[in-house]
């Protein structure tokens, strides 16, 4: 309340209902915490330390979208959500970028992200103990464990509302989420009805949008266009939970702002950042006495190297030689089928899906490690058209006498395992800039064969499923999802990026707070994981600065 | 004849009868309301680029059963995409910057044309042999000096064929077709388990 009053609350910001609210600028103080993406990892840690009473500002590249008046019920005009700033994508297996994983804007990629809710499981933080040494891989325990990050889950459950089933059958023994399941849609009906023919457990999956009104949010009325922005509010993204908390708590939420560097002084310690703002080619200083990166697993390593200095020529917190190493993503493998009755697939969002967990573990009787998730997919028409046309090579008056059946269809994908590879990078381009001049990213990916057998695997299970169910021309796309990696945690300075408390080896006053930090990729939709680790990280910094480890704080 | 191709289950429903019901924003009415009435001009490609474009665009999606001025235009939206080099947050390595792909690619498709049939240009052939050339095209083993510095397959699934694909399935025409209930805020839905179709959804005609 001290704060409010003292502070300089003379900037609006959208509200999550059309409305302006005050907001603090905070441009011209050094502040506790400078904090790079409002997303998934940004947003939490921002609004928790901003909630600690430290002074904040949280940097975004894209705009802060007003959810009731900028999000469109349209395929096409929701391409401003994305990051499509030039990326060059290569490797044996080159990543689809842009729609498929990035996001641009406060909110992050949660404005258009599936909300399946999921937390990883106490073997995904031990992978190489269990495993041991997997040839081409780099696989590392966790440096937390479960039962560190368990307390985080229920927070951030607790503060998106979680959407899920009275008993969720895989995993570590929970509370019940904090709302009802929604009612299953017909693609769910689907999954459900094979997965029970075949002896397979299945359950309503846990979902960040509301089932029930809470607070002044309504719940889901199935409108279908999750990944393309809510404009009810009944999506808990990042953008209409923990943004207007951030605010509310004195943070300022500073949009189209790309930060170009991270500055550091003689001794190496980071005194803030460099960044443009809206089309100004000019650069502007924001001070800080700490920096939190959550960029994401491409901006964050490239921001890094795009900050080598003297002190640093191999990019920032990189002694290591770790930054941008180990990318990873998972495996989104779908598979489609038609059936006797009308789907609807644009329907059949997340809100209402079914998920199986069964595969996510090494199995016995297969000749790879790990596994995967099997989720309910419904693209809508533009999406769905242009994967026939990818994945089955379908052109001409074929594709369009397919597409007629378009609501007859109903599809499954997987969230699967990929396992760290030290070739799969993200670096800067040597020749290749974007609109303001700074070296883009480059990322080189390609499978390891265990991700390529996981694949295999899916494919004909999800396939048995579909054909169980009723299913029939049942065909497979091949895709990705999720980036991760590139900034790993690890209790070895010399064979990761930051510790446990996503503190950076090399740089006392510098933190990475997004999925660059996973050592392995887990199974599972990766978004509680960032905000559970990001909720942690937050206390751990308010314990650190009042134990007084953290200068001038 | 050419109706009967693409059979609709849909028969007499559109889309845009619901854009004053509670199905449609504001917002995105006036998105649609746009990409109805305000076709974009031709401004990157040239004239030649764009009848090319035009003649691969209704073999990739092909709509005999409409006339000319009825067809869902698809060459003014990719050029306007190229105007604005509006990008998609990635390239292939082995692609140049989007641009220059489709001169490249467009210039290629008519060096494949010419190097399979006797010197003729792509907009020249008859239906089946510009399948016969997309084909190549798509298989990567298309002849041609472009297809030395940019590889054929690449481009025809991750730029050509995909984007006049989006491009024609972003169309209230192709909603119509399929019974895609389109926009849906604020009123959303309520039959959404297997069978369901709500009132306000697309009625199929048996």
């Amino acid at each position: 309340m001290r704060e409010k009053e003292n502070k300089d609350w003379t900037l609006r910001a959208p509200g999550i209902h059309g409305e302006c609210v005050p907001m603090c600028d905070r441009a011209r103080e050094e502040v506790d915490f400078c904090i790079v993406g409002a997303g998934a990892g940004g947003g939490v840690v921002g609004a928790k330390l901003a909630e600690a009473g430290f002074s904040v500002v949280i940097l975004d590249a894209g705009p802060h979208w007003n959810p009731v008046k900028d999000f469109v019920s349209d395929e096409v005009a929701s391409r401003k959500l994305f990051w499509t700033d030039e990326r060059i994508t290569g490797g044996d297996d080159a990543v689809e970028l842009g729609a498929n994983n990035s996001g641009k804007g406060v909110g992050g990629s949660t404005v258009h992200y599936s909300m399946i809710a999921m937390r990883a499981h106490p073997e995904d933080f031990r992978r190489r103990t269990l495993e041991g040494e997997v040839p081409g891989a780099d696989m590392q325990d966790w440096p937390v464990t479960f039962e560190d990050l368990e307390p985080y889950y229920e927070e951030v459950e607790e503060a998106l509302q979680i959407a899920g089933p009275t008993r969720y059958p895989w995993g570590r023994r929970r509370k019940r989420y904090p709302q009802r399941e929604h009612e299953l849609n017909a693609s769910a009906q689907v999954l459900v009805r094979g997965c029970m023919k075949l002896g397979i457990p299945v359950a309503p999956a846990p979902i960040a949008t509301l089932s029930a009104p809470h607070r002044d949010r309504p719940p889901c009325v199935y409108r279908g266009f999750c990944n393309y922005g809510c404009t009810t509010n009944a999506k808990s993204s990042i953008l209409v939970t923990y943004i207007p908390r951030a605010i509310a708590a004195g943070a300022e939420v500073r949009a189209n702002s790309m930060v170009a560097r991270i500055e550091h002084d003689e001794h190496g310690r980071v005194t803030g950042v460099l960044h443009f703002h809206k089309r100004s080619s000019e650069l502007f200083r924001q001070r800080a006495r700490n920096v939190v990166l959550a960029g994401y697993a491409v901006e964050t390593p490239r921001l890094l190297l795009n900050s080598s200095s003297t002190l640093f020529p191999d990019g920032l917190a990189n002694s290591s030689g770790l930054v941008g190493k180990c990318f990873m993503l998972h495996t989104g493998e779908q598979v489609f089928a038609k059936f006797p009755d009308h789907i609807s697939q644009y329907k059949a969002p997340p809100p209402g899906g079914a998920i199986t967990e069964h595969f996510n573990r090494t199995m016995p009787d297969v000749d790879f490690i790990c596994g995967y998730t099997i989720e309910v997919v419904g693209p809508h028409p533009v999406d769905f058209a242009a994967r026939l046309a990818t994945a089955r090579g379908m052109w001409g008056a074929t594709l369009r006498r397919t597409m007629l059946d378009y609501n007859y269809y109903s599809g499954l994908g997987i969230v699967g395992e990929v396992l760290p590879q030290w070739g799969n990078i993200v670096k800067l381009h040597g020749t290749e800039r974007d609109g303001y001049g700074l070296p883009v990213a480059h990322v080189v990916f390609s499978f390891h064969k265990n991700d390529k057998q996981i694949v295999a695997h899916a494919k004909e299970k999800m396939k048995e499923i579909l054909r169980a169910a009723g299913g029939e021309d049942v065909w497979s796309a091949d895709r990705t999802a999720h980036l991760l990696g590139t900034c790993r945690m690890g209790a070895d300075p010399s064979d990761s990026v930051v510790n446990r408390d996503c503190r950076a080896h090399d740089v006392p006053n510098l933190f990475i707070c997004d999925g660059s930090v996973f050592p392995t990729s887990t199974a599972v939709n990766p978004s509680l994981t960032i905000e559970a680790i990001a909720a942690r990280t937050a206390d751990r910094i308010s314990e650190m600065a009042r134990r007084g480890e953290l200068k001038n704080v | 004849m050419a109706e009967q191709e693409f059979p609709t289950r849909y028969h007499g429903y559109n889309v845009l009868d619901k854009s004053s019901s509670p199905d449609w924003d504001d917002q995105t009415r006036e998105v649609v309301r746009r990409r109805l009435e305000e076709v974009p001009p031709v401004r990157f490609l040239t004239a030649e680029e764009a009848r090319t474009l035009a003649a691969i665009a209704e073999r990739i999606i092909p709509q005999p059963d409409r006339s000319e001025n009825e067809k869902v235009p698809i060459v003014p939206f990719i050029d306007e995409k190229l105007f604005k080099d509006e990008g998609d947050g990635y390239r292939y390595e082995e692609l140049p910057p989007q641009r220059e792909a489709w001169r490249l690619g467009l210039a290629g498709v008519d060096e494949a044309a010419q190097a399979l049939f006797a010197g003729k240009s792509f907009v020249e052939l008859d239906p089946l042999s510009q399948d016969v050339v997309l084909t190549h095209v798509a298989r990567g083993d298309a002849l041609g000096a472009a297809w030395k510095r940019m590889p054929a397959a690449r481009f025809f699934k991750s730029v050509l064929c995909i984007t006049v694909v989006k491009t024609y399935y972003s169309h209230p025409l192709a909603w119509n077709e399929i019974g895609y209930s389109g926009p849906s805020s604020p009123r959303g839905h309520v039959r959404k388990w297997e069978g369901g179709v709500d009132p306000w959804e697309a009625q199929e005609v048996r």
